[in-house]
């Protein structure tokens, strides 16, 4: 028996009188201040933080906005609601508003068609069990990798005017005033093959995830299996199919391609903007027309992302839940499989139009095999290929990598504007590319130094908060590093790279006698090489040149002459981009001095070179180059990559990245050590989206290209204005075949290198 | 003081202002070199973000955390010095076990040999030698919690904080390595925070228990305090069983106190609280504490239930209108009662604790 005398009362009971509903005294503003705080603790983060933000406002939000605002404003600068007004008068008034309604038609059906061919599939391939299932799965996908209007080129050598089956076949003679398939019908009829992947994605994700064990519980009620499916089976699904459906409207209101193909006689929002570019050089009748499509998607878009996903009962981002029901109608069963089939075998049919008609002679007229179109594409075209697929590559590791870098931000981080990070990353894939090119053409036309000045502002900010010891340090550093940058930019370009050049050696001398770092020094040296090798291309370049104009114009002449100016896109980026990167280079460089005077010095060397980069030359006039089209290239395809890491990151555990952090990795440490080979499969699978995407956009860059960028699927554009049906379709054969080319070597790697771990998950293209 | 929290409070805020949980609201607590203190409480009590703060993935709204007397409030995790050992092992699914324990020698940088003799060392400890190069998908639940904790060991971290790490484990296995994990916390003498929601659990392993409720602390004490001193309902509630008997101070005289309950006038010898005469108070009898005989007790009452459970016999009796559970755990006593059958009960007044009424109110 213990003696009770032998315990202490030591217990305590140590709570205040405080009431529980206290209000504490922090504010709202008090709050964020902290939260910036806590982020601001880890420079790594808050740097990917501020460069996913730049990057977004930049390349995304400015652009949007300046499209929207600009069809308010007259070419003067003053206030002018012509173009609104010519909706409610009678002369333009019903053109324009035929134009809108047909558009709205048109989303309409493609919605309804492409969710209802997307749901056969979707209930076919995971319920009825069809006899070669993957093919059916990867033929469904097909449309999702051609570009944009390869199925409207395919319809129309099949069911055009003098298409295979309606003129050869059926022998048909058209006539003025009989239906072809030119106009809404035919336009309707490509979007929904185009888009139903979308569609078939969403639902076949939904329906696995949906527990068998709801409609085997419904069917111990003694439900009738039509009352399953009605009052259980079809509830559930509600969401994804309102889900895609908005989706899909969202998409054809976008769509470019395939209106310019085959709208025919009718016209809708995105051709008549296209057409105001293009055709009358009107940029504020184009920006006028862009807010009246951009006001529907958003409403659309909106509406899917935070009305329609709230109401999902089935969480889209877990695992399928094992078993699935098998549908055991045979009627039932079979009438789905051969429906799928039968599209199936329509879009085979399709594609193998596109094939053959960049092998006949003259379509319509003469189906004689030949290669002369391949040729024509192989030599005159060849530059256009190699700038697509060489600026589609480059872009591609950012935009993943990018992409992956915002879904960790989204998915772990806490931060105010997350939500606006979160969206607005969204927003360059959702929004039509016309907008999107437009806003580019405003904003990066012209030398734009009040961007440089706040995008400057905001990094240097950050620059001497991180860098810098105190109130003192901080100071000197900004004024000194600011305004000896900004004397630097009043010389010649070559000089200036010299000189930056040079201040990288003086940085990397700094570190070599603070402390032999070596990794400082070698770095600092080699940022200094790649600052001044900008003069040097053009001496790279040139004997290149030289060397392909010497050859026989033909394929290699060309190919060879592309390459000396991808050298130069390699070394010589504008300025005004590179200063953002070689600042953040800057940071980690100058993070590593310890010494409080090699820091004060590194700091302003550091903070000198970006400066004077940002405000050199013509910042952010980048119209016509080759970073322009990459940056719009990435706007495009980044949401694809945001969304395959949201749901990657989502399936892992969080306190895996927790236990690194407490083992002694912080932020960076460990999303390269443990977060970044969790996600590999989502970020190869970023990879494969974003190439795709690149390889194939057309509505986003039509505006960028310039004589010395081309893009394949403009050239398919302008291939098919002057009637090359048969080049446009050698050219789409091409890059379908590149970007299957792509995704098998990328299959492969994957493969290689999970060695057994769950594979791509290809179902949030 | 090794450890000390000073008014820590946590209040998480749901986006948009809309609302505010405190979550943890003024802890105080101090905790030595050497110590394993347990957290216990129910779910949502704030153990798991008190643990979460002194890790330093959350971090407090108020108050001071401190360590080695270095105040540690806004230090990221990744500088604090301490390991975690968390529910769900948190092992990196794509390192092998060898590289997992690494993984914090690695990011120190610390030269292979030196690694590799630790790593040794301590799989040796958790008895995993020779298991290095399996991924931690091919071990057993057993398995992947001993690589969980020779990770957090292998650190000699300055604080270990484990986060249930013993719930997804089934019961035999649970048994096992919490004697483990107090072996191995003892001959490392590592200072310790462990949460659960197990009481079995924390009395087995602590060298004190602070039990939490609704973000508060309830009571601190070593096991046989909070078992036999619980200074609250709740805390009496939560560790073990207790009948709580309603009852009227008559006189007290220091830690003696004649309390009339029940019907009948008792005097108790370990009373901690100073009550003023006629004072309402509420006894806590454990059921153990009840012998429950054919005659001879004091109460007379009624069996309304009887459970044979095997290494004990729990019976529910009533006692002039008062339901009172009682255990006979007694080998010695064949006697076996029937329901409706009437019987005299007898408390063990020595260890009856009597709170005031406003403590026990719930």
């Amino acid at each position: 028996m213990c003696r009770p005398e032998l315990y202490m009362w030591r217990s305590m009971k140590t709570t205040s009188a405080l009431p529980k509903s206290s209000k504490f005294p922090d504010t709202g503003v008090q709050r964020r201040f902290q939260e910036f705080l806590l982020i601001f603790r880890d420079p790594v983060l808050f740097m990917s933080l501020l460069f996913s933000g730049i990057f977004i406002f930049v390349f995304i939000l400015l652009p949007i906005l300046r499209t929207v605002s600009g069809g308010f404003f007259s070419k003067e600068g003053g206030l002018d609601l012509t173009y609104f007004a010519r909706y409610f008068d009678s002369i333009y008034g019903p053109v324009l508003r035929q134009a809108f309604v047909d558009t709205m038609v048109m989303g309409l059906l493609t919605a309804f068609f492409g969710t209802l061919i997307g749901f056969i599939f979707a209930y076919a391939t995971v319920r009825c069990n069809p006899p070669a299932k993957n093919l059916l799965h990867w033929l469904a996908l097909l449309p999702t990798v051609s570009p944009p209007f390869a199925l409207a080129l395919s319809v129309i050598l099949l069911f055009g005017r003098s298409g295979l089956i309606t003129k050869k076949v059926l022998g048909i003679n058209f006539v003025s005033g009989m239906n072809d398939i030119y106009g809404l019908d035919g336009l309707v009829l490509v979007q929904t093959i185009t888009f139903f992947s979308v569609a078939y994605l969403i639902l076949r994700a939904m329906l696995e995830r949906l527990s068998p064990a709801l409609e085997e519980a419904a069917a111990s009620l003694r439900a009738s299996r039509f009352h399953i499916f009605r009052t259980v089976t079809l509830p559930l699904l509600i969401p994804g199919i309102a889900g895609s459906f908005l989706l899909l409207f969202v998409e054809s209101l976008a769509d470019l391609g395939n209106p310019l193909f085959i709208a025919g006689n009718r016209t809708v929002l995105s051709a008549q903007i296209f057409l105001a570019v293009i055709g009358e050089y009107d940029y504020q009748k184009a920006s006028a027309l862009s807010l009246v499509l951009i006001i529907p998607t958003l409403v659309l878009f909106m509406v899917q992302r935070y009305y329609v996903n709230r109401r999902s009962y089935i969480s889209v981002t877990g695992k399928p839940s094992g078993a699935q029901i098998t549908e055991k109608d045979p009627i039932i069963r079979w009438a789905f499989n051969i429906t799928a089939y039968l599209i199936c075998a329509f879009v085979i049919l399709l594609y193998a139009t596109i094939v053959y008609g960049s092998f006949s002679f003259t379509w319509g007229v003469d189906f004689t095999p030949t290669l002369r179109h391949w040729t024509m594409v192989l030599t005159r075209g060849v530059e256009a290929i190699l700038d697509t697929t060489f600026l589609s590559v480059l872009a591609t590791p950012f935009a993943a990598f990018l992409g992956m870098v915002i879904a960790w931000l989204v998915v772990r981080k806490n931060f105010s504007g997350k939500e606006i990070l979160d969206f607005s990353s969204n927003l360059g894939g959702a929004i039509p590319g016309t907008i999107l090119g437009i806003g580019f053409i405003l904003v990066f036309n012209k030398p734009s130094l009040a961007l440089a000045m706040i995008v400057y502002a905001i990094l240097a900010i950050f620059f001497v908060l991180v860098v810098g010891r105190n109130a003192r340090e901080r100071l000197i550093i900004l004024l000194l590093g600011t305004a000896i940058g900004f004397f630097l930019t009043r010389m010649e370009s070559m000089q200036v790279h010299y000189l930056l050049g040079g201040l990288y050696f003086i940085l990397a001398l700094i570190h070599f006698l603070n402390g032999r770092n070596r990794a400082g020094v070698i770095t600092a040296l080699l940022l200094g090489v790649y600052v001044m090798s900008a003069n040097w291309a053009n001496a790279f370049a040139k004997p290149i040149a030289d060397f392909s104009r010497s050859l026989e114009r033909g394929f290699w002449s060309n190919a060879i002459f592309q390459f000396s100016d991808h050298i130069k896109v390699l070394l010589q980026p504008p300025p005004s981009l590179l200063a953002i990167f070689l600042l953040f280079a800057g940071i980690l460089l100058v993070q590593r001095l310890q010494q409080p005077l090699a820091r004060l010095l590194g700091g302003i060397v550091a903070l000198i070179i970006p400066c004077t980069m940002s405000f050199m030359e013509m910042p952010f006039a980048l119209i016509g180059g080759a970073y322009i089209i990459m940056a719009a290239f990435i706007v495009r395809s980044l949401p694809a990559s945001v969304r395959a890491g949201v749901a990657s990151l989502q399936q892992i555990d969080p306190s895996i990245e927790e236990a690194s952090n407490i083992l002694g990795g912080d932020a960076q440490y460990t999303f390269r050590k443990v977060t970044l080979p969790l996600i590999l499969p989502a970020l190869l699978a970023g990879l494969i989206f974003s190439f795709t995407r690149h390889m194939t956009s057309l509505s986003a860059i039509v505006f960028l290209i310039s004589a010395k960028w081309r893009i394949v699927t403009a050239s398919i554009l302008s291939e098919w204005e002057q009637g090359g049906v048969s080049i446009a379709a050698a050219y789409s054969t091409l890059i379908i075949a590149f970007v299957l080319i792509a995704i098998a070597i990328l299959n492969i790697v994957t493969i290689r290198l999970l060695r057994g771990r769950e594979g791509v998950d290809l179902s949030q293209l | 003081m090794y450890l000390t929290l000073e008014n820590v409070t946590k209040v998480f805020h749901s986006r948009g202002n809309v609302g505010e949980v405190v979550a943890v609201q003024n802890v105080n607590l101090e905790i030595q070199k050497g110590e394993l203190v347990t957290l216990l409480g129910p779910s949502g009590c704030g153990k798991t973000t008190t643990l979460r703060m002194i890790a330093g993935f959350e971090f407090p709204s108020s108050g001071r955390i401190v360590l080695d007397e270095q105040e540690i409030n806004s230090l990221p995790p990744h500088k604090r010095n301490m390991s975690m050992v968390f529910q769900s092992y948190a092992l990196f699914p794509h390192l092998t076990v060898f590289e997992n324990v690494a993984y914090g020698l690695n990011v120190q940088r610390l030269s292979k040999n030196v690694i590799a003799e630790r790593v040794g060392r301590v799989l040796d400890l958790v008895h995993l030698r020779g298991y290095g190069d399996r991924a931690p998908g091919q071990l057993s639940g057993g398995q992947q919690q001993r690589v969980a904790l020779a990770r957090a060991l292998v650190m000699e971290p300055k604080v270990l904080l484990m986060d249930e790490p013993l719930s997804n484990l089934d019961a035999k296995l649970r048994e096992e390595m919490r004697a483990e994990i107090r072996r191995i916390q003892k001959e490392l003498n590592i200072t310790s925070v462990y949460v659960t929601h197990d009481q079995i659990e924390a009395m087995t392993l602590s060298d004190r228990i602070v039990v939490m409720n609704e973000g508060l602390i309830e009571q601190v004490g070593t096991p046989v305090e909070i078992y036999r001193f619980p200074n609250s309902r709740f805390v009496a509630n939560f560790i073990g069983r207790a009948n709580f008997i309603d009852g009227v101070i008559l006189a007290q005289q220091n830690s003696n106190a004649t309390i009339k309950s029940l019907g009948e006038t008792i005097t108790l010898s370990n009373v901690k609280h100073q009550f003023r005469e006629g004072e309402s108070a509420t006894l806590i009898v454990r059921p153990e504490m009840i012998q429950i005989r054919k005659s001879g007790g004091l109460y007379r009452g009624t069996i309304r239930q009887a459970v044979y459970l095997g290494d004990m016999i729990e019976y529910t009796v009533d006692v002039g209108g008062v339901t009172i559970l009682g255990t006979e755990t007694d080998p010695h006593v064949t006697e076996l009662f029937a329901e409706g059958e009437n019987v005299t009960l007898e408390f063990a007044q020595d260890h009856i604790q009597v709170l005031p009424e406003g403590k026990s109110a719930e």
